[in-house]
């Protein structure tokens, strides 16, 4: 009941009530993986499938996403110390040249909806940066956004950078945003193009 | 012919023209780069005059920079040589910030530059409307407060929304007189963010303050063009066509088949060739095409008129713009 709890004030972007709800199911007892899974990754889920959906929008992902990172939070040192692991370790960012950055966060969030750590780059990171982040952080996946035509070739340069530093083979690369195709990402050796956030997240799970 | 009659005849015209959001591209034809454009009032009329002079389009589009008003207010631009400019940075962030906000002259930034721009045009160009170019008040607000921030706090302070929204309204309806006394024939008042909101917030956000600004500008010789590309307009079309404007543009985001089913008939609706796919990254068959599809859905429409998802990119090929035209 607690962790439906969790789970529907999580939906209704309740941060600070989810992050109470969270301390009292540590209190009670409850292993933080089951806080985590049955509680906040499932509010996440519904979201993102509502989101899929057009039923609910990118407000309501953000404050959602919010409450879901307050309660997680308190649970990070203890699934820590139990030695539960993060789904995988992705970093994202939208390419050099390009400020923007709403898509990016969107699929940050998503991510870590799905359970994963997400290392954000922020905005206007060269191809270099994506490749040095993803191994000093043991990223399984590197994501990379634009929303600008004159910026997208940035991701094929991400691409050369994983084969020149060889770790092409160990870092699978995805990319999205409004100028970009899946054409294209066949065209420079990506892994995966998506349309959008939700399908980015379920993208990640599915390339690990 | 004045603008609501041309916007008018146009829609119900069995053989349609278009009015796409073209303007950029004229940087290649007049060989500078998009900042020289954004910057100079003789290049932005000689950019608007270019387009009515090469193109059948209905009308003359000014500039959709979105970084105008937003610069004007004191944030922080960054000028790229061949993109849009972009706002960067977070000029307000709380209540106390938003208070002390201050609506700016028209003197700050390039507010005139782009008004005299007008002005030039509508010297120049006489066989056709000239419609300038604005941010609508909840984009722009979200562009002082940076656009995700913005999310969290209508849900967390929706009243600093509001004070900021309030003054965003208030430096729109002058900019928006300043381009009317300029000589232009309307406007086409750009509120994408606003297309990413839930039908509720939109509700709340932006449509009081469009209808605003609608109601304060809009006349029988002058005409509101509302530009939202956002992909959940489709839930709120209610609302957005409760703003009073002239016609409504609608981006590649959205199906516009479906827009008209469900547009009063009497609405004027605009779209929505994707302005990458088909105009920057496409070739001339696949945007003939996309637009003979597009015109197979909508042409029978008496209320709808061809266009672009929104602002054509600067770099797009003028063989493409070329296929458009020629393709209704």
């Amino acid at each position: 009941m607690l962790l439906k709890e969790i789970s529907a004030q999580l939906q209704a972007g309740k941060a600070k009530i989810v992050k109470e709800l969270v301390q009292q199911a540590i209190n009670e007892g409850i292993a933080a993986e089951d806080i985590l899974e049955k509680g906040l990754l499932d509010g996440m889920n519904i979201i993102g499938e509502k989101f899929k959906k057009n039923e609910v929008f990118v407000p309501e992902v953000l404050v959602a996403a919010r409450a879901m990172n307050q309660g997680a939070m308190l649970l990070k040192p203890i699934l820590a110390e139990s030695g539960v692991e993060a789904k995988g370790r992705v970093c994202i960012g939208t390419v050099e040249g390009d400020l923007h950055d709403i898509g990016k966060n969107l699929v940050k969030m998503m991510l870590e909806g799905k359970g994963f750590e997400v290392v954000d780059l922020g905005t206007d990171v060269p191809a270099k940066k994506f490749i040095e982040t993803a191994v000093e952080e043991n990223c399984q996946i590197i994501c990379c956004s634009a929303l600008l035509t004159t910026t997208v070739d940035v991701m094929a340069d991400v691409v050369k950078a994983a084969e020149d530093a060889g770790v092409r083979d160990k870092i699978k690369i995805m990319i999205g945003g409004a100028p970009v195709t899946q054409e294209y990402c066949d065209k420079i050796g990506a892994d995966a193009y998506t349309i959008d956030a939700a399908s980015a997240a379920d993208m990640a799970v599915n390339l690990l | 012919m004045n603008i609501h009659e041309l916007l008018k005849t146009t829609a119900q015209s069995d053989k349609k023209k278009a009015l796409p959001i073209l303007s950029f591209p004229a940087a290649q034809k007049l060989n500078v780069t998009v900042e020289q454009l954004v910057k100079n009032s003789e290049l932005q009329a000689k950019a608007m005059e270019t387009i009515a002079n090469d193109t059948d389009t209905i009308a003359a589009v000014s500039l959709m920079d979105l970084s105008v008003e937003a610069e004007a207010f004191g944030a922080n631009i960054r000028f790229s040589e061949d993109e849009v400019p972009a706002i960067i940075g977070q000029l307000v962030s709380d209540e106390d910030e938003a208070n002390a906000l201050t609506v700016p002259s028209l003197e700050s930034g390039r507010a005139l530059v782009c008004a005299e721009g007008i002005r030039l045009a509508k010297q120049r160009i006489t066989d056709k409307p000239v419609l300038a170019g604005m941010i609508g008040p909840f984009s722009l607000a979200g562009r002082l407060m940076d656009v995700t921030e913005i999310m969290y706090i209508c849900y967390d302070e929706p009243e600093t929304v509001h004070t900021v929204l309030e003054k965003a309204t208030s430096y729109l309806i002058g900019y928006g007189k300043a381009m009317k006394l300029a000589g232009a024939d309307g406007i086409m008042m750009a509120e994408p963010l606003a297309g990413i909101l839930s039908p509720d917030m939109a509700e709340e956000f932006s449509v009081p303050y469009v209808k605003r600004i609608i109601e304060a500008l809009q006349d029988e010789n002058f005409a509101l063009i509302y530009h939202n590309c956002g992909n959940s307009v489709l839930s709120m079309l209610d609302n957005i066509f409760s703003q009073g404007a002239a016609a409504y543009h609608f981006g590649n985001a959205v199906d516009m088949e479906a827009v008209m089913q469900k547009a009063p008939c009497d609405i004027i609706c605009m779209g929505n060739i994707d302005p990458v796919e088909f105009f920057a990254q496409g070739t001339p068959e696949s945007i003939t095409q996309a637009t003979k599809e597009l015109l197979h859905k909508c042409s029978h429409y008496k209320n709808f008129i061809p266009s672009s998802g929104c602002d054509i990119p600067a770099h797009a090929k003028w063989e493409n713009i070329d296929a458009f035209f020629a393709a209704l």
